[in-house]
């Protein structure tokens, strides 16, 4: 029997190595006695050669740029249904929401979307329904989003507060471009929109810059507020002389003194404190200071040594150079890998490797991580490695998080200082 | 069960990445998007036959539905597989389509192409040889029965394993071989004049 049966259906995968070592050999001792098989087999062989010779391409440059304003297009659609749905708790819609996924096309996506190349009649049907159901199950609402959209309930919860300088009742509207001010002795709460809530302190100015259905925006001129944000991230953004907090599904406290300088305490979730070319992630428990011409500082926690706080300062704000940073590596706890993590973005040469050797000592590379690697700021690289150390960073600081907030410990988005690492490596 | 999942995942950067995405974390759809998009165009463009312009529709689309159904993937699958899975079925669901409206010839292309013609120099000749080729392997890549022509693809462009292919294409082990095997015969019978060219080529 052994040899006898044609093997002429198994060469590619004898080629390919796939057969077990039993049927291999056997198709090897075959094909020594059977010159029609061989001769097969040399056929095989050069199909495998054609296609063997031909090369990964490399995708046009501007797809990115197609996908994004698709899925912008759709994110606006998602909200609209989202208002349209209005009788569901701001809760409910909002878990609703994350549990879904905050750009859904599903089989909705029309196919010449694009470029209309993919033109047919279902994606004409589809997008045709799709209008249907904005028109009509969204069409009263719009009128309502119009309407009372451009303006934000506001509670007083102490005191008086005002807006644009009229002294408020038990509540009240804040309109787009209207300041809302606490005095000494007054405080206030803002609802934002459908997606969470504002506590404003006393001595408090702040403004409503914008409520679209992608993007709320507060300004904080002065003064002290809470934000508790149950929305897909990127939805709420916060203004301050020197830098803008973006909400990344998160709860937090944002200060800004009359010198513009602006502090930042996460208490769910992350935040992302940015300016246009600077950007720190903050997680629960950390913190994170601005001051105005620089930006974000680097995020830390607040129980870290003196040093390490009185010398990240320097660094960040005052020129303090390799000084500042020798001591800040020195000072560095495991949980304080979150500063040297943000720090590998902000140095260069021999004072990166100095912080690479530190963050290597207290947090050792995951598999795939190298040295060579996170010197370039490879993004996977670095995404890799913040993810392995989060847990550290966690591990203190969100003792009672389900619910709402009990999927974003998990994982943390990705940082922009990623984004900018690539851009730098073009 | 988490934690099993969590801990024997060997591809930790897409799970994580993957997991952002389930936030709706637009850097982590990018990180995605930068990390595959040349394999899922590279199979688009060899599907179509070399066609570029079609090739990047097709990118976007499955990067699209990618991002809109993230929020239904599961992990009970590579991350990967499902995303075959969705460039595989947008090719094939395009190609009927695409059928239906305008129908391609089915057979082998004998498209004249023009690379360069009159050419002085060995070193040209023998490079306009290899772009002939190319082109010849890619028409003719492209005249394979879509299933034939997948299997292909997947195999060289992202050189997945028989059992990885059967995944993506929800076949047995031993239908990924066979389609293979067919494929490579009707390649090496459609381009049998170019033999001494190939063979000498290296």
């Amino acid at each position: 029997m052994f040899g006898q049966r044609h093997v002429k259906d198994q060469l590619t995968a004898y080629a390919h190595g796939e057969l077990p070592a039993d049927e291999s050999a056997r198709v090897a001792a075959h094909l020594g006695a059977c010159a029609r098989c061989r001769a097969e087999f040399e056929e095989i062989s050069y199909g495998i050669r054609l296609v063997e010779s031909l090369t990964t391409q490399a995708a046009p440059a501007n797809l990115w740029e197609g996908i994004e304003a698709a899925l912008a297009q759709e994110s606006f659609r998602d909200n609209q249904r989202e208002h349209a749905a209005r009788s569901d708790s701001p809760e409910k819609t909002a878990r609703r929401s994350r549990r879904l996924g905050s750009w859904r096309l599903g089989s909705l996506l029309p196919g010449n979307l694009l470029n209309g190349r993919l033109a047919g009649w279902r994606p004409a049907l589809a997008a045709g329904l799709v209008l249907l159901f904005v028109l009509g199950a969204g069409g009263a609402s719009w009128f309502y989003l119009r309407s009372t959209r451009a303006s934000w309930e506001v509670a007083r919860l102490q005191g008086a507060p005002s807006i644009d300088a009229d002294r408020m009742g038990s509540t009240g509207r804040l309109g787009i471009g209207e300041w809302l001010e606490t005095d000494a002795d007054s405080r206030a709460q803002i609802k934002v929109a459908d997606i969470g809530q504002v506590e404003v302190d006393p001595g408090t100015r702040i403004r409503l810059v914008e409520t679209r259905l992608t993007e709320h925006r507060l300004e904080l001129a002065r003064g002290r507020m809470h934000a508790t944000i149950y929305a897909p991230p990127r939805l709420f953004f916060v203004d301050t002389p020197s830098a803008v907090a973006a909400d990344l599904g998160c709860a937090y406290t944002l200060e800004v003194d009359d010198a513009g300088r602006s502090t930042l305490h996460v208490t769910a979730g992350w935040v992302a404190f940015e300016t246009k070319d600077r950007e720190s992630m903050v997680p629960a428990g950390a913190a994170c200071l601005t001051r105005p011409g620089i930006g974000p500082g680097t995020p830390f926690f607040e129980d870290a040594s003196e040093l390490f706080l009185d010398s990240l300062a320097k660094f960040d704000f005052a020129g303090g150079g390799t000084d500042a940073l020798q001591a800040i590596v020195a000072e560095a706890r495991p949980r304080d890998t979150l500063t040297l993590w943000h720090l590998l973005a902000r140095t260069e040469g021999d004072e990166r490797s100095r912080v690479y050797e530190r963050l290597a000592a207290l947090a050792p590379t995951p598999a795939g991580v190298t040295r060579e690697g996170i010197m370039r700021l490879d993004p996977a690289m670095l995404y890799e490695w913040k993810a392995q150390m989060e847990p550290t960073w966690m591990a203190d600081s969100m003792p009672d998080m389900h619910g709402t907030w009990g999927n974003l410990r998990a994982d943390s988005p990705t940082p922009r200082v990623i984004r900018k690492a690539r851009n730098y490596l073009k | 069960m988490e934690l099993t999942v969590a801990v024997t995942d060997e591809r930790p950067v897409d799970t994580r990445v993957v997991a952002s995405c389930q936030q709706g974390d637009r850097e982590a759809f990018r990180l995605l998007f930068e990390t595959h998009k040349d394999k899922v165009y590279s199979i688009a463009l060899y599907f179509f036959g070399g066609d570029a312009a079609l090739a990047s529709d097709i990118t976007q689309q499955v990067f699209l539905k990618l991002f809109t159904r993230i929020g239904q993937f599961r992990h009970q699958s590579e991350f990967t597989t499902w995303l075959y899975r969705l460039t595989t079925n947008t090719c094939i669901d395009e190609q009927r389509r695409r059928r239906r409206f305008s129908p391609l010839p089915d057979a082998l292309g004998e498209t004249p192409r023009g690379h360069g013609g009159a050419s002085a120099t060995p070193a040209a000749e023998a490079r306009f040889m290899r772009l002939e080729i190319a082109d010849s392997v890619r028409d003719a890549i492209g005249s394979l029965k879509p299933k034939l022509r997948i299997a292909i693809l997947l195999k060289y462009f992202e050189e997945l394993s028989y059992e990885e292919i059967a995944a993506v294409l929800n076949c047995s082990k031993g239908t990924v071989a066979s389609r293979l095997n067919r494929g490579h015969r009707i390649l090496a019978q459609r381009l049998g004049h170019l033999r001494a060219n190939v063979l000498s080529g290296d």
